[in-house]
């Protein structure tokens, strides 16, 4: 495992080592396969070949004995899989057929129709209709645990996640209803079932918060978990990208990104960069910018990487030169990244959008050729892109081609308009505060 | 000596009342050889308002009282033997004792009664006032619980009263004053007698009536008792017991020192006898040490050793609790070497052991020894108590001494050999703690501990591990501790971690606090910026520490301070200045930090308060340098407020915000002379400076700033001045800016850069960073790098009131908001919240884009004015 993580982070641009405890075994395998393709796209025999091993040394604790047993012969261009993993791979179907055995009673019963009518709500009670009716016992109930768990290790993550679901519904255990959550959260993820994964995010969310309100430093534990959990569906699924943002920003959370893992400012800064094309919500967006750049400022003495620096650069420093080479570099990183890599693209083209923003608004005369290379474009392009911008933007600027110059219009801000904005909303607010007022009262 | 010294310093208020009564007290010393003891403390205590005596002397009083008690039940009232015949059932022995006892108290009280007379003949009232308040505690005490009062001391409250009653008519008469403290001296009198005379109203109505025949029937009595004692026989009562075996086995010890031998055998005995006498008064305490020397001289197996030492050690802590407050030094040295003999001999014998728990050994002719099964000789006493004392002593000593003195440092030089102690202290505790038999509670281990991390928190990392060194030296190379061992103790920050981390785990409350407190002091000493400030803010202590002790809020501060002073080092102005605000701003750094006391001007304090505000003070040693402190405080606010006030000065719609008052004040105060000098201290270095960057003179500034002397006490006295002109550069470019924006159309870069010697890219960065924050209306011209400056931007005084109404106003329903949300604890939150976030959105976005159409906005504009002057007509109209 330690192996691993090294060969992936020998030039040190790769925070996956970082990432790496907080992840499940089967979390941390797309990874893995990624950075392994990476290095196979990039010609590095050696470190392909070592990321390789280190793949069958990371699964092979779990019980995808078949698969671990294909990837050895791919390694070591054989077609014999040694005797070991047969063995492994008897083991594994006779533990199947038993836990079978032991479940196949209670999860005929859930499929019948009439027992499903049956249930009720409340948990205890069930237990007690099931027990009556049925002759179901607490043991069953647990065996479908042990059932669901060994299905996950087996990388059969659907019957898994329906197995670990039926648990919950019956178990009245806290502490395993709690680990059957995290089970199915990530069988949901590694289905990339996005919509119950935001349901089952909220569950371990709720579950952080009630079941260890008494012991800080568990809570801690967990949330950082359920962060790098997150994610997955952050940058995979539109869906399920403004519930985890809003959730990431929330205070304990942000408090537990600066506390113990500060790397994951690298996505959310490029979660909130990219998001704004999506244009639906720009105050909000303009709100999480303001306080992703408090949190790096606040942050940069312990962790930097050339996403904070791009965002130190433009906002905190304002150095349009530094900023345009940390874009250059994030660039690189974003493409190398499991997480970042489809998104690179946008984020790049966020990037230059915030650039530019913050360049006109400083700005009232710029030449185009430095304007530009500022973005990392040619001059053709970039007089191309800006002519783009301000047409989608309306942005209140001319091209001025005889001097190669873009001018900008800076209005005054104007006094009346301001106090017009700032009570503009108040009528509205005051009434859904008076509804609100009713409501409760009534 | 140095009491006298002390006393007269520090009730300066009362310094002549002071010295003439301890003049007075040395000539009574001088001629009574007797009394040389107690009279001399009488004077003090009685007169003088110093904090330690005074409370001595009811310490001792309340000791008295209780002994008298005691004796009471065997002889009531024995002192009374002049006055009552009640007495007579008293036992015999002690009357050579009472008689000397009684006479003394008899020449006391003559000696008073003449100094009182004296005092009439002179018209001197402080001086009476102070000897009647002695007398009446001397009668009081000869009266014991129920009897009756001395002549002498009936005719003088008589004849006193008549006096103040003749010096109160006059003084309504005469036209001249008499001076303050005498007046004030007089006043009180009145009050005291007329207390004193209530409760003897019948004896001085005896006495008024037939002066002679009252004072003779006093004298009839007084012998009467003596014969009737003679006859009773010496009696065994049980309970006077102990009265008698103090007396006599005192005075046994003392005279048979010579001819009696100590033998080996006896010396549990002799041990006995003095620790019987422990606590009592009149026993002579330095006396007793030299017996308990030779007896440690004598004593010859282990066990007789241990309990020589300790109560040896003992005593000589007592030494110290008497009246001049810290211990002879010494005293002090030779407690340090026994403690250090016994951790000796407890090494070697490894089957004693000294622990709190254990029980008395009754058996004087008896040596305890090895029962079967049982691993362990137990011993009782308190080791870590004892190095706890000797810490104490230590640090009340180096309290008293001038620092400035060679004496000083002397002192201090015993630290090193303390911190040994305390090092196998913990060694020791940390092996008893390993037996489990022992059942040594974890709270000990916690204490030592604690303690050496005191010793090494505000040091030096060399310093430590001098200290360090020569500890692990002094204890040979085959000792190991599980705190700390060998290897973490060789580096100062690793040992600070394990002695933190031990507590953290081990402790809890106010150690666990204080180990936390100590650590981020620690690292802040030693540059350690961000891990210092987020222990700090992870401890939380910033909203429990008002319910600490004193002392932990003492730590605080002076953790807070160091804090802030390694921000500054570490060019974080503003941190720094944020941090430091709370404890300078207050302007009672020197009580804060426990590093002097302020005179109080408006409030008095009462002695107690200020004796405990004296005991609390820290020795100079550990002293954070108060005026480097309030240089980097000034400076720091200089830098953060001179262009605040800059551009405050030339916007008016901005807050009148204060960052510093204490500094603003200052300013202002500065701005006021007529004439300045060249500066002569910190502050006026710091007051020039500001003066110099608001002018736009950063360079004089900086020649102000680097003149200040204080900086070379700090380490890289040259890095902190490059940072600082650096600062200095900066913010006078700002402050530039702020000040002379409203004269410019357009400034070139390159200029402003040649003005201050920065680069044209950090002008444009600085400039760009105005303008980003909205501070400065302005926009930067790329093609000829000029900055243009707007204009039209001044808001008049209804607009900016027009603006500070629409805050006020969403603020308002943004608070309504959020008591809704409170009181409706989030029922009503799914309809509230995104009610408001699509409210904002909607009105952001609408913002921007009127901002971008220039051509809309004239139109609404005029919109605006109609309606407002509407509203205003509408307003005269009605």
């Amino acid at each position: 495992m330690e192996d691993l993580l090294t060969t992936v982070s020998t030039d040190g641009s790769s925070i996956m080592p970082k990432l790496a405890p907080h992840l499940s075994r089967h979390l941390l395998f797309p990874l893995i396969q990624y950075e392994n393709e990476q290095a196979e796209e990039q010609g590095l025999e050696e470190k392909a070949r070592k990321i390789a091993s280190g793949k069958i040394k990371l699964l092979e604790d779990t019980n995808m004995t078949d698969y671990v047993a294909s990837l050895y012969c791919e390694l070591h261009g054989t077609d014999e899989a040694p005797a070991e993993y047969n063995k492994k791979r008897q083991e594994v179907l006779a533990d199947l057929e038993k836990h079978e055995a032991a479940t196949a009673k209670i999860a005929d019963l859930l499929t019948q129709d009439e027992v499903l009518n049956g249930l009720r709500s409340d948990k205890l009670a069930n237990l007690e209709f099931l027990k009556k009716e049925h002759g179901v016992t607490m043991d069953m109930v647990n065996a479908l645990f042990d059932f669901g768990q060994f299905q996950f290790r087996c990388g059969q993550y659907g019957p898994a996640a329906d197995m670990l679901y039926q648990f919950r519904v019956l178990s009245t255990d806290n502490d395993k209803v709690a680990a059957a959550t995290w089970g199915k959260l990530a069988s949901e993820i590694l289905q990339t079932n996005w919509d119950a994964v935001v349901d089952e995010i909220k569950n371990v969310r709720e579950g952080i918060d009630t079941r260890l309100f008494s012991n800080p430093r568990a809570q801690l534990d967990h949330r950082t978990m359920l962060v790098h959990w997150c994610l997955f569906p952050l940058f995979n699924s539109d869906t399920a990208r403004d519930p985890i943002l809003d959730m990431f920003f929330s205070a304990a959370f942000i408090n537990t990104i600066q506390t113990s893992c500060p790397w994951v400012l690298r996505y959310l800064i490029a979660a909130v960069i990219t998001g704004r094309n999506r244009g639906r919500n720009s105050s909000l967006q303009q709100k999480q910018l303001k306080d992703i750049v408090r949190y790096v400022r606040q942050e940069a003495y312990e962790y930097t990487d050339p996403l904070t620096q791009f965002v130190n650069a433009l906002y905190i420093a304002h150095d349009f030169e530094s900023a345009r080479e940390a874009l250059r570099l994030a660039e690189q990183v974003c493409r190398s990244d499991f997480f970042l890599a489809s998104s690179a693209d946008a984020f790049v083209d966020a990037a230059r959008h915030l650039i530019c923003e913050s360049y006109c608004k400083i700005f009232s005369r710029m030449n185009i050729h430095d304007l530009s290379e500022k973005l990392g474009l040619n001059p053709a392009d970039g007089e191309k892109w800006i002519v783009n911008l301000i047409r989608e933007t309306r942005l209140d600027a001319k091209i001025d081609s005889q001097d190669g110059t873009v001018v900008m219009n800076h209005p005054p801000n104007n006094v009346y308009q301001q106090v017009i904005e700032k009570t503009k909303g108040g009528f509205f607010r005051t009434q859904v505060l008076n509804a609100a007022v009713t409501k409760a009262s009534s | 000596m140095s009491k006298f010294f002390r006393g007269g310093e520090e009730s300066s208020s009362e310094s002549d009342s002071g010295d003439e009564v301890s003049i007075n007290g040395s000539e009574e010393s001088s001629d009574d050889e007797q009394q040389v003891k107690k009279p001399q403390n009488k004077f003090l205590a009685g007169n003088d308002d110093s904090d330690d005596d005074s409370d001595e002397s009811e310490e001792e009083s309340e000791e008295e009282s209780d002994s008298d008690d005691d004796a009471g039940k065997g002889g009531a009232g024995y002192f009374l033997k002049d006055a009552s015949s009640e007495s007579e059932d008293s036992d015999d022995d002690k009357r050579s004792a009472v008689k000397s006892a009684k006479d003394k108290r008899a020449e006391e009280l003559d000696a008073s009664i003449k100094q009182i007379e004296n005092g009439q003949k002179n018209g001197d009232w402080t001086l009476i006032s102070a000897e009647f308040d002695k007398l009446s505690r001397q009668v009081e005490r000869l009266q014991g619980p129920r009897g009756k009062a001395p002549k002498t001391w009936i005719r003088t409250i008589a004849e006193l009263e008549d006096f103040m009653n003749e010096a109160l008519a006059k003084a309504k008469v005469t036209p001249k004053k008499m001076n303050a403290t005498q007046a004030r001296a007089l006043n009180a009198m009145k009050q005291k007698i007329k207390k004193t005379n209530k409760s003897y109203q019948k004896d001085i109505d005896a006495y008024r009536a037939d002066k002679d025949d009252f004072m003779e029937s006093s004298e009839e009595e007084a012998p009467a008792p003596a014969p009737t004692k003679v006859k009773i026989p010496k009696s065994s009562d049980p309970i006077a017991q102990p009265t008698e075996e103090d007396m006599e086995g005192f005075t046994e010890v003392t005279q048979g020192g010579r001819t009696v031998k100590y033998t080996p055998e006896s010396i549990l005995k002799h041990l006995r006898a003095i620790l019987d006498t422990r606590g009592k008064k009149n026993t002579d305490r330095s006396e007793q040490i030299g017996v308990l020397e030779k007896l440690h001289a004598t004593a010859n197996t282990p066990y007789q050793q241990i309990r020589v030492l300790l109560t040896l050690i003992s005593s000589r802590f007592d030494l110290a609790s008497g009246s001049s407050g810290a211990m002879p030094v010494e005293h002090w040295k030779s407690a340090e070497k026994e403690l250090s003999t016994l951790f000796n001999i407890l090494e070697q014998n490894k089957e004693y052991v000294v622990v709190e728990n254990a029980e008395e050994w009754e058996d004087d002719e008896k040596v305890p020894v090895l029962q079967p099964g049982e691993k362990h000789i137990k011993v009782a006493g308190s080791l870590v108590s004892f190095v706890e004392r000797l810490d104490d002593e230590l640090g009340r000593s180096l309290q008293s001494i001038d620092p400035h003195t060679s004496e000083y440092i002397e002192r201090l030089q015993d630290e090193g050999s303390l911190y040994n102690i305390i090092f196998r202290g913990l060694l020791y505790t940390e092996s008893l703690r390993k037996e489990e038999d022992l059942d040594v509670s974890q709270d000990t281990v916690n204490r030592i501990v604690m303690r050496r991390l005191e010793h090494v928190y505000f040091k030096p990392a060399q310093v430590i591990k001098v200290f360090e060194d020569n500890c692990w030296k002094a204890v040979g190379s085959d000792v190991e501790s599980d705190i700390t061992g060998r290897a973490a103790s060789a580096d100062a920050t690793n040992l600070v971690g394990t002695l933190c981390n031990y507590l953290f785990i081990h402790s809890d409350g106010i150690i666990r606090a204080r180990a936390m407190l100590c650590q981020v002091y620690f690292l802040a000493l030693h540059n350690e910026y961000y891990k210092a400030r987020d222990m700090m803010l992870m401890s939380h202590l910033q909203e429990n520490i008002p319910n600490f002790d004193v002392q932990s809020q003492i730590l605080y501060n002076r953790t807070l301070v160091q804090v802030g002073l390694c921000a500054f080092r570490k060019g974080l102005v503003y941190d720094a200045q944020n941090t430091l605000q709370e404890i300078c701003g207050s302007g009672r750094q020197k009580e804060l930090l426990a590093q002097g006391v302020m005179m109080q001007r408006f409030n008095q304090v009462s002695p107690e308060q200020e004796r405990l505000e004296k005991s609390r003070q820290l020795p100079f040693h550990m002293h954070i340098n108060l005026e480097l402190l309030e240089c980097v405080y000034l400076a720091c606010s200089m830098l953060l407020e001179i262009p605040l006030l800059a551009q405050t000065g030339s916007s008016p719609d901005v807050k009148k915000r204060v960052i510093s008052k204490t500094y603003r004040r200052m300013l202002e105060y500065h701005e006021r002379q007529i004439f300045t000098g060249p500066p002569e201290n910190t502050r006026d270095h710091v007051m020039q400076a500001s003066k110099a960057l608001a002018a736009g003179e950063w360079k004089k500034s900086t020649t102000f700033i680097h003149n200040i002397k204080i900086w070379d006490l700090m380490a890289n006295t040259e890095d902190i001045k490059t940072m600082l002109s650096k600062q200095i550069q900066e913010e006078g470019l700002r402050t530039y800016l702020f000040t002379y924006a409203p004269f410019y159309d357009t400034l070139s870069v390159e200029t402003l850069g040649t003005m201050f010697e920065l680069e044209p890219t950090k002008v444009s960065a600085i400039i760009s960073k105005m303008i980003s924050h909205e501070e400065l209306s302005a926009s930067l011209d790329q093609v000829t790098s000029n900055v243009i400056f707007r204009k039209g931007v001044e808001l008049s005084r209804l607009q900016s009131l027009a603006l500070t109404l629409s805050d006020k106003a969403s603020s308002l329903i943004e608070t309504n908001e959020r008591t809704l949300e409170q009181r409706t604890q989030g029922s009503s939150n799914a309809f509230d919240r995104p009610g408001r976030g699509r409210g904002g959105g909607r009105g952001g976005a609408r913002g921007r884009g009127g901002g971008g159409r220039g051509g809309g906005n004239t139109q609404r504009q005029a919109g605006g004015t109609q309606f407002t002057g509407g509203a205003l007509g509408a307003a005269v109209r009605g």
